[in-house]
């Protein structure tokens, strides 16, 4: 029985079956899981379509049609909260999306063994500091006399302190930046995962042939661990429209709002503490139909590019 | 082999600039670490940056003395081993047949996962299912619903592609089946992705408190993240609280809330090197040499 | 085809899951399995072992029960154990979850105004207690306070919830020193250097900010915070709106009974334009804006804030710490802004509403226990044992008065979170705590806090009926509610930092322009109603 190369295009549905019956009996409780935790549960979203109020059923909920899409919809706020939550986003994907694979892919040229170790242990550290400690931190160290300031204008970068937190011009950078410096190392645990998969032969093949590190960087490890690549990317561009809660939710103000406010506090302000959850539903709705989209084109346009894909 | 100059200046600025990175991201534990051995009183004061200006054992003792803690270490750990042995096992077993392009019904079951990871009913639909199927207050709900998970499943999908056909058809010749070369083949060769795989889920696993907080009212049932959220809870913003009350309530200095940070983080900090060495390279190079 | 049956499946699955949730069965109540009569406390003749289990909806409180003296003694007296389940995270979501799963536990306590407890009653989840009491245990009638009760009366005519810490009208008559949170602060050494100057004009107020910042331009080498405020958040900012309203003794109505636009009063405008120009000047720092309440924390030990309009119970700590390092340094109460007749101020104190608000759930299966247990701390008894606790174990009676013993009064001072744990007393249990009849066993304020207490206490008026004026939850005006107030949110720091007067006014204009446009005539008429009915029950007309 060969079940790994391709079967004969003109054996039967039922052989093919047969052929495969492992395969499927181990796909198949991945199936009824997911049907039962995830899909049964996706039921209450039809509440979106309803006034729903907790003391009562989701099924004998009144319904209300499209009122609560088009209630935020309408919001005098829905063009900036968007824009906000996707200029944000863009600027997570062309920075906080490609330093930890160079970072990565750096670790990886450490040639002291124990330096390496010591970095990735380090580096991924900071993932596990709640943004409420973090966010509390940033706040001083981001004001006019904070540490940030101090350091920047004694080097000379400023001239004058920048209250960062206090103008909307910088938001979007302080919450980057502090979620890159945040995330960079634990990110980068995927990439160095894929890179220490590679087959180390195809290096010394490459060092025969005179290849310089650039070379082997750019020819072997990155084409290996481009699917790994791929498939981040589609993922990250899927999540546009979502934010880092916990850490707008502590760094914004009344004097950056404008730059701040995004769907996710959006959404806490005007749902969840009201527990007007017809309408946090309704926009959370709105939020996976967009993502559905652009994962579509993500990932057509990855398959396009490199033939990689998710699926 | 010799190095050329151009490596070696790369080699040292590389060392420099790890050094560097090294220094922004540990700076903060630090910093954490010296707030929590300094008294609470004095620290919001503030101004602690290098070394603890009144050094005090007392946020760790606070903690500690807590009776249940103990008993919640236990549930975290147990859940941490049994979900993240479980979850790994269990999604890599679905990941095998789904990075076989010749699968039947391989689209339909990727899309309809695919879907699961951007759409959910919210909290309530999915209490009401944990209580229709007698989860709640059960050490299984912190296991079941996290039995699987679909991002990870990716991963396990892109890692099983990039393994030689070669070796599972050499398999395939002497007779094993498609379960027996998942076992004895795929699952060895994947050391790499499958430790990467059990430190996410395990981290999960480790410092979740939500399950706690919703789904589980026995407090002996309750993981160690859900016990310290509730040493260091604060009043918040609840002003009507003050508003009413004569006596001052006891808030918990911020103190005790980096303390406890320090307590969940260390055992996280002990699995890492653990993990690391499957992370070396040379496994599969020595599997398709065999 | 497969479309279909997926379809199909996905429907009939989800109502198995989805379908059962609230159930608002009514339930017949049982006899009562002892004889019951008023004058006998039902927990003296029924207190076999039983469990309770009791949701409080507060994340910050977390004693256990059982493990010190006074717990232990009511188990041991009413025969009742209590399981407390504590939100850890999001309250809202905690109790919201319960409630749409039918999974309340037996008691439950939450702040008065939470919107939850309305629709739980409308819905048949919670027991009448005058029901339970009626039928299990009238002795909670004898210990009940009538005026709580009248206020507390449903327009069913039933009685669903008992309130903690409540003061009535006549409470306020009787003690003189029921004291309000909200009070005016300045630091004491740069007050009296600055030769205590008046702060109750615009005018007087703004200088003395200028001369503090001039005076005094630094704190520990760190710039100095002219003013202090409450955090600024969606709704705006409680110093700035509800306080100084209050300072400068704005009505809620007017002499015809009817609401009052308090936001639009000119004397509270006159003092808005006097804080956009402290704001230009620079006195107004950004920290107000920005700062959370943990680095205003920092600060107020700190001694960085010249004054502060801010509750005198949120920084207690903080003044301690600044007290045990330089008793001058503390912040003091003085008379803050005032109208232009110089009325004096009208600070609410706690009113009839009190905290928080006891109820019992029909999930309970033995609601017997559960309203004689709620009877059991209303008594003079079970108030005397949250208060002081146990009689030869904890405190002596001396003269009529209890006295603490040595090692009980030595931990209460020095480890506030040790003392609950070990012996339980002073409203560590504090869910049906009843202040005023506690006043006979508490000992008066110390110093630091003594003086912010006493100030506050000669401007300190009871007006209950102009709190939680808010439409029913779910209904269209509270939807208008919850905009307006984020509009006001989004005006007032746009007032604050308006370029000149003209840009204030214009800003001023479109906000109430747009309030109107949201529909704030129907939000009046609605609290307008309300209004009148709190004021029937109050026996105000």
């Amino acid at each position: 029985m060969s079940t790994v190369s391709k079967p004969a295009p003109k054996a039967s549905f039922g052989e093919r079956l047969k052929k495969q019956k492992y395969l499927q009996m181990m796909v198949w409780p991945g199936i009824i899981w997911m049907f039962i935790f995830n899909y049964i549960p996706m039921s209450g979203i039809i509440i979106a379509f309803k006034d729903y109020k907790i003391t009562g059923t989701m099924w004998g909920a009144p319904w209300a049609g499209l009122s609560h899409f088009k209630e935020f919809l309408t919001d005098p706020s829905f063009m900036n909260i968007m824009q906000n939550t996707l200029g944000i986003s863009l600027l997570k994907l062309c920075i906080a999306f490609p330093l930890p694979i160079l970072f990565a892919l750096l670790v990886n040229e450490v040639r002291s063994a124990r330096y390496k170790k010591s970095i990735q242990t380090i580096s991924y550290l900071p993932h596990f500091i709640s943004w409420v400690v973090l966010g509390g931190l940033l706040i001083t160290w981001l004001s006019d006399t904070g540490m940030i300031n101090e350091v920047l204008v004694m080097t000379g970068i400023l001239k004058e302190p920048i209250a960062f937190l206090a103008d909307p011009k910088y938001f979007w950078w302080v919450a980057v930046i502090s979620d890159t410096w945040k995330e960079l190392g634990w990110s980068a645990i995927i990439y160095i995962a894929a890179i220490s998969g590679i087959d180390q032969q195809m290096y010394e093949a490459a060092a025969i042939d005179g290849a310089t590190k650039m070379q082997k960087i750019w020819h072997i490890t990155l084409p290996a661990i481009k699917g790994t690549i791929a498939v981040m990317f589609i993922l990250a561009v899927a999540g546009m429209l979502n934010s880092n809660f916990d850490q707008i939710f502590i760094l914004n103000n009344v004097l950056n709002a404008e730059a701040s406010e995004v769907i996710d506090t959006y959404v806490y302000k005007m749902g969840m503490r009201s527990g007007r959850y017809s309408y946090a539903t309704a926009i959370g709705l709105f939020k996976s139909v967009v993502a559905m989209i652009l994962l579509v084109i993500a990932n057509f346009i990855t398959k396009k590019l490199q033939g990689r894909s998710l699926f | 082999m010799k190095r050329t100059k151009g490596e070696i200046w790369f080699d040292r600025f590389n060392n420099v600039l790890m050094f560097v990175i090294c220094f922004i991201t540990l700076y903060p534990i630090w910093y954490i670490i010296v707030n929590s051995f300094n008294d609470g009183n004095d620290a919001m004061l503030g101004g602690i940056f290098w070394w603890p200006r009144v050094f005090s054992t007392e946020n760790y003792e606070a903690v500690f003395q807590n009776e249940g803690l103990m008993k919640a270490f236990g549930i975290t750990i147990a859940r941490t081993f049994v979900g993240t042995v479980t979850n790994v096992f269990f999604t890599a077993m679905v990941a095998y047949p789904l990075s076989k392009s010749h699968l039947i019904g391989r689209k339909w079951f990727l899309g309809m996962g695919t879907v699961t990871m951007f759409f959910s009913g919210g909290l309530i639909p999915s209490f009401l299912l944990y209580k229709n199927l007698g989860l709640l207050d059960t050490f299984w709900v912190y296991i079941l619903p996290a039995l699987f998970n679909f991002f990870n499943l990716i991963i396990f999908v892109n890692f099983f592609k990039e393994i030689p056909a070669s070796l599972e058809e050499s398999a395939a010749i002497d007779g094993a089946n498609d379960w027996t070369i998942f076992l004895k083949i795929i699952l060895p060769l994947s050391r790499p992705v499958l430790a990467t795989i059990a430190l996410f889920t395990g981290v999960y696993h480790w410092n979740d408190y939500f399950a706690g907080v919703i789904f589980i009212n026995n407090p002996d049932l309750q993981p160690v993240q859900t016990f310290l959220y509730r040493i260091v809870a604060e009043s918040g913003s609840n002003q009507m609280m003050a508003a009413a009350t004569n006596v001052t309530q006891t808030t918990t200095s911020a103190s005790i809330k980096l303390a406890t940070m320090v307590i969940t983080t260390i055992p996280i900090l002990c699995v890492y090197p653990f993990l690391q060495k499957y992370f070396e390279k040379g496994i599969m190079i020595g599997a398709v040499k065999e | 085809m497969k479309n279909k049956i997926f379809l199909a499946m996905l429907a009939s699955i989800s109502v198995f899951a989805v379908g059962c949730g609230s159930s608002n069965t009514t339930k017949e109540l049982a006899a009562p399995s002892t004889e019951v009569s008023k004058d006998i406390p039902g927990w003296t003749v029924n207190n076999d072992p039983t469990d309770l289990s009791w949701y409080v909806n507060f994340s910050w409180f977390t004693t256990p029960w059982g493990n010190d003296i006074v717990s232990q003694k009511i188990t041991e007296e009413t025969g009742v154990n209590v399981n407390f389940i504590i939100p850890a995270g999001n309250e809202a979501e905690k109790l919201n979850t319960m409630i749409a799963s039918d999974t309340l536990p037996d008691l439950l306590t939450l702040g008065w105004w939470e919107g939850q407890i309305p629709e739980m009653i409308d819905a048949g989840m919670i027991y009448a207690l005058d029901e339970l009491a009626e039928l299990y245990d009238p002795y909670f009638f004898e210990v009940a306070d009538e005026a709580r009760l009248g206020w507390y009366t449903s327009q069913d005519g039933h009685v669903y919830q008992y309130p903690n810490s409540s003061y009535s009208p006549e409470d306020y008559e009787k003690y003189d020193n029921i004291a309000s949170n909200q009070t005016f602060l300045v630091r004491k050494d740069m007050y009296e250097a600055l030769g205590s100057p008046d702060m109750s004009t615009p005018e007087g107020f703004i200088d003395t900010l200028r001369k503090a910042k001039e005076m005094f331009p630094t704190v520990n080498n760190q710039p100095l915070i002219p003013l202090g405020l409450h955090e600024f958040n969606d709704a705006g900012n409680v110093s700035l709106d509800l306080f100084l309203q209050n300072f400068l003794a704005i009505p809620f109505e007017d002499e015809d009974g009817n609401l009052y636009d308090r936001m639009t009063d000119p004397e509270y405008v006159a003092w808005l334009k006097m804080f956009r120009e402290a704001t230009a000047e620079g006195l107004l720092a950004n920290d107000v804006f920005i700062d959370a309440r943990s680095q205003m924390e920092e600060k107020q030990a700190q001694g960085r804030y010249f004054a502060m309009l801010y509750q005198r119970t949120d920084m207690a700590t903080q003044q301690q710490i600044l007290f045990n390092n330089d008793p001058d340094s503390i912040y003091v109460a003085i008379d803050g802004p005032k109208n232009s007749s110089g009325d004096d101020h009208t600070l609410p104190g706690v009113g009839i509403q009190g905290w928080t608000v006891t109820l019992i759930s029909k999930n309970c299966d033995d609601p017997e226990r559960a309203i004689q247990f709620m009877s059991y701390f209303m008594s003079e008894h079970g108030q005397r044992m949250i208060k002081v606790g146990v009689e030869g174990e904890m405190y002596e009676m001396v003269n009529g008065q209890p006295v603490l013993h040595k090692e009980v009064q030595e931990l209460l001072d020095s480890d506030r979170a040790a003392y609950d744990r070990k012996y339980g007393a002073e409203d560590t249990f504090w869910m049906m705590q009843d202040l005023p009849m506690q006043q006979q066993w508490t000992e008066a304020s110390k110093e630091p806090f003594l003086q912010l207490e006493e100030w506050a206490a000669q401007y300190t008026i009871f007006n209950s009926q102009y709190d939680g004026l808010n439409p029913a939850l779910g209904s269209a005006e509270e939807v208008i509610a919850l905009k307006v107030s984020t509009l006001w949110g989004n005006t007032l720091p746009a007032l604050l930092l308006a370029k000149d007067e003209a840009e204030f006014d214009a800003i001023f204009e479109k906000y109430v322009n747009d309030r109107d446009a949201l529909g704030y005539d129907k939000l009046l008429a609605v609290q307008q109603e309300l209004l009148e009915e709190n004021k029937e029950k109050l026996g105000f007309k």
